[in-house]
């Protein structure tokens, strides 16, 4: 443990990013007011997948590597949809999870958010609606907001998740 | 004997009857079946992994499948319609759910033996799978690896289109395996083209392919560790996980690769790559020489989850899982891949800690490989003409040995088949599970960090 301790005196900050840490600190001002008015100063977010490649969520969960740090922003994910107040749902919502995806949002507390991630749920990118292809709309749920993107970076989600926020009032 | 590796097995349906291709490592063979009354006889009573294959020919082709012990559903849930959706005649889009129809889930009895069910949905972010296990106490006495939530029909997707419009679909099969799935697919163009593969090309792409593990396993290394409870694992090695992702958008043009394996080499800092390699060597050195001390963790990691190397051979075991039980398998295991300094690498007792410890020296490995892949800028003929004919391609992906099967008729794709190393590797998961407690799951599979995506498709 020793070592650890050494190199963290030795070079204490490694995951400067100076482009993207500026723009963060902004987010983050907006954010704060946001989500503290609407939230209660925590917004927690339950990643579904529904048939996706598996590159959206590798880039949620680059959203928690110490680059992005998604808690300093006020946000969280949580393990169940009944912590949750917005589902990020990515893939493209196959026959074989449809149901289980109405489930999940039937366990949330009200008000619930069903935010898309990526072009695969609306079925925008390269997959289309075909016999085991249900794509998001056919839920029947509200989607509250889009974020766009094959996969959207870390950064897009971020601030698409600011302008979901926003798009509250 | 030597007995024979089986690589897959699946189904074409010809105009006149349903044929089986079934690939060994060292032979093909085919199976003529009639077509108003197909019956396959089955071999998994000598071969335990054929199960899924065979499964999955009677859900997509509606086969019988004779003297098999498991005629359970594979693709097909608990609602998706009756159909067979790989026959040719077989052509709607949108379809009704039928009524809810139970799965049998296979499960051991007797007197305090509890059933644990986990999943589609799980508590981290990762894709959907189902796992059911038989309890006595905390040992589990079995599991069964249920799959095929984001099964999206990739295969019938694909018919129809040439090679180049299957393109983006392929790349975005199992996205952490992407420039594998592309690799296979260029080689199946090569093969089906006049393409002449210039030296530089090939060195490119095998270079992104590397990268392309170097980021898978950096991301295990970080996993693992923090699954045992050791979190600082995962924060030291996502960073670095994120800064080579960071490295192959720039050599790539994408985070993950997409549309990057064509017909040209991007031009790219070499000096820089050749930094930031040294810089993540002395990293990921400076990782192992720190967490080798960290005593509570080898306690979770030694002698957890054990697959032995007979069970491995016997389950036709693939990439990382293979080589951390003993096996030497690896299709980069050829001279154009030696004479960059490619080395097998290779553990003994195939626990936890065995592949934890494989993930770490691949990487080394693959630093060398990029080192020696670097090279000039060309750029080669886009091929446009396609000559009929199967084409069979392997790669070793992240995961293991990737296996791309196409069929060109009239220079559109009849028949696509693929087989992630997942879909083997998914069957052999529950034999590493039977001397431990439920709390060592997560940490087993995560070890083995297996495509859901890749596995359905
Ligand atoms: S949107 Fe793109 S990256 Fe995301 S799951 Fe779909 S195919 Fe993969």
């Amino acid at each position: 443990m020793i070592k650890f301790w050494q190199e963290r005196v030795k070079n204490p900050i490694s995951t400067k990013n100076l482009e993207c840490d500026s723009k963060l600190k902004e987010i983050k001002k907006e954010l704060k007011s946001v989500i503290g008015k609407k939230f209660a100063g925590s917004l927690a977010i339950r990643m579904v997948s529904s048939g996706s490649c598996n590159a959206c969520e590798a880039e949620c969960n680059a959203l928690s590597n110490p680059y992005y740090n998604l808690e300093r922003l006020c946000m969280h994910f949580v393990a169940s949809p009944r912590h949750a107040d917005i589902i990020l749902l990515s893939g493209v919502v196959s026959a074989n999870m449809y149901h289980h995806i109405l489930n999940v949002y039937q366990q949330m507390p009200q008000p619930a958010y069903i935010v898309t991630l990526g072009d695969c749920p609306l079925l925008q990118g390269v997959f289309q609606e075909n016999f085991a292809i249900k794509g998001a709309k056919s839920l029947g749920l509200p989607i509250a907001y889009h974020i766009n993107g094959c996969p959207p970076n870390p950064q897009e989600i971020i601030t698409g998740l600011l302008e979901f926020l926003k798009s509250l009032g | 004997m030597r007995a024979q590796r089986l690589i897959a097995r699946f189904a074409i349906e010809n105009s006149d009857n349903f044929e089986i291709v079934t690939v060994f490592d060292d032979e093909i063979q085919r199976e003529m079946l009639d077509k108003d009354e197909p019956i396959l006889k089955s071999i998994s009573s000598k071969y335990t992994i054929a199960t899924w294959f065979e499964r999955k020919i009677k859900d997509d082709f509606g086969i019988k499948i004779e003297g098999a012990y498991d005629n359970r559903p594979l693709v097909h849930h608990e609602r998706f319609p009756n159909i067979y959706p790989m026959r040719k005649e077989f052509v709607e889009k949108d379809i009704e759910f039928r009524e809810f129809k139970p799965y049998k889930y296979e499960t051991v009895g007797g007197e305090g033996v509890f059933e644990v069910a986990v999943g589609p949905i799980h508590a981290g972010i990762i894709e959907p799978g189902h796992f059911h296990f038989s309890q006595e106490g905390e040992r589990m006495l079995h599991l069964e690896v249920r799959h095929f939530y984001t099964y999206r029909g990739i295969e019938k997707t694909l018919e129809g289109k040439n090679l180049l419009e299957a393109k983006e679909i392929i790349e975005r099969i199992s996205g952490n395996e992407s420039i594998a799935y592309q690799l296979a697919w260029f080689d199946i163009v090569k093969q089906a083209s006049d393409l002449k593969y210039d030296e530089k090309l090939k060195k490119y792409h095998c270079l992104l392919l590397e990268l392309e593990r170097i980021i898978h396993h950096l991301t295990d290394m970080g996993f693992m560790p923090n699954d045992a409870g050791f979190g600082a694992a995962l924060s030291f090695a996502s960073k670095l996980s994120e800064d080579t992702r960071v490295l192959l958008q720039e050599l790539s043009g994408h985070r993950f690769g997409f549309g990057s394996v064509g017909f040209e080499v991007k031009k790219y800092d070499k000096q820089k790559i050749l930094n930031f390699l040294n810089t993540l060597e002395k990293k990921v050195r400076w990782f192992e020489d720190w967490i080798i001390d960290i005593p509570s963790l080898w306690d979770r990691f030694d002698f957890t989850g054990i697959l032995s190397k007979q069970k491995a051979k016997s389950y036709c075991v693939l990439g990382v899982i293979a080589r951390s039980s003993g096996e030497k398998i690896d299709a980069r295991n050829n001279e154009f891949y030696k004479k960059h300094g490619f080395v097998l690498q290779n553990e003994l007792v195939g626990d936890v800690a065995s592949r934890f410890k494989l993930r770490i020296k691949e990487i080394y490995n693959s630093i060398g490989l990029i080192r020696n892949f670097i090279d000039g800028f060309t750029k080669i003929e886009k091929p446009i003409k396609f000559d009929d004919a199967e084409y069979m391609s392997y790669v070793e992906s992240s995961i293991g040995e990737l296996f791309m099967f196409i069929k060109l008729k009239n220079g559109k794709i009849d028949r696509f088949y693929t087989r992630d190393a997942s879909f083997i590797n998914w069957q052999a998961l529950y034999l590493m599970m039977e001397k431990d407690i439920i709390a060592d799951f997560p940490l087993i599979n995560k070890s083995c960090d297996l495509s859901y995506a890749g596995n359905d498709l």
